[in-house]
């Protein structure tokens, strides 16, 4: 564990700084689009299959 | 598949997504390079490896299509299409995002991103097809063809980053990588592929019951073939 502290103490927050704006907006695309097309889904299904 | 299956299926790739997320952004480390922008290959990796492998299934159902046709095979390649279709276009989508902070544009005509646009705008293609052919059997013998020739671009995409060393980085290896971005990356993979399973098979009872409706109707086509083998 201690090995592991002193290589992330290391690396730091990596060359890049900050850049959680990116993140949260690719995070954000891939759960919208995975939430809506499981709607899409939904909203197709067949009538009789929902009875 | 009984109903509580099917429900318990749901949430456990619910509870994968979810602890996925929090792995990808809270539990991996930053990278040395990039540092907290890497965390979006936890969700662009699994996206294109979803996409690549429905592609995959889409060829080989059109190739078992036109082998032995079944209203089956034909609802599943439908299915595969748009389910990849939907991963490939997230995947896209967040390396673009991912290339602004890192390579300083969001879109470059670089052999992968190139070749995968193509794949892309080629199952949108394939989509319209289907939509555009009222004939159910002519339908699926054309889009089954149309399914063939784009799978042509599936093992280029893949190894574009081999043949033609340019923007995109080749495939890492887990000796390459930290174990901890490993196994985020790994979780993250089957989280998406749970994902993928249930949504494929959604689809697919979606299309086969609209392949039932179209075939038993009075005035469907002569040519139609079989109706479920």
């Amino acid at each position: 564990m201690n090995t592991l502290n002193l290589v992330l103490a290391a690396v730091g927050e990596g060359r890049i700084r900050g850049g959680w704006g990116y993140v949260w907006t690719a995070y954000g695309i891939a759960w919208t689009g995975l939430s809506l097309y499981a709607l899409s889904l939904w909203a197709r299904w067949p009538r009789e299959e929902r009875k | 598949m009984s109903k509580p299956l099917r429900i318990g299926f749901v949430l456990l790739a619910l509870a994968l997504l979810v602890s996925g997320a929090w792995i990808g952004l809270a539990w991996a480390p930053p990278d040395r390079e990039m540092g907290h922008v890497q965390r979006i290959m936890y969700m662009h990796v699994p996206s294109a490896w979803m996409a690549l492998l429905a592609a995959t299934m889409n060829f080989g159902t059109c190739v078992a299509y036109l082998w032995k046709a079944s209203w089956k095979k034909d609802a599943f390649a439908e299915a595969t299409a748009e389910v990849g279709l939907l991963f490939g276009t997230i995947a896209i989508l967040l390396g673009a995002i991912w290339g602004r902070p890192t390579w300083g544009v969001y879109w470059a005509w670089d052999p992968r991103l190139t070749t995968m646009a193509i794949l892309l705008v080629a199952y949108a293609g394939y989509l319209a097809l289907r939509r555009f052919v009222d004939d159910p059997d002519r339908r699926a013998v054309w889009s089954a063809v149309v399914g063939i020739i784009i799978a042509v671009d599936v093992p280029v995409v893949y190894f574009s980053v081999k043949w033609w060393k340019s923007l995109h980085q080749v495939q890492s290896t887990p000796k390459t990588v930290d174990p901890q971005m490993v196994l985020a990356l790994r979780w993250n993979a089957f989280a998406f592929l749970a994902v993928l399973i249930i949504f494929l098979v959604a689809r697919y009872r979606i299309a086969l019951a609209s392949r039932m409706r179209e075939t038993t109707v009075p005035d469907a086509p002569s040519g139609a073939r079989e109706a479920v083998v």
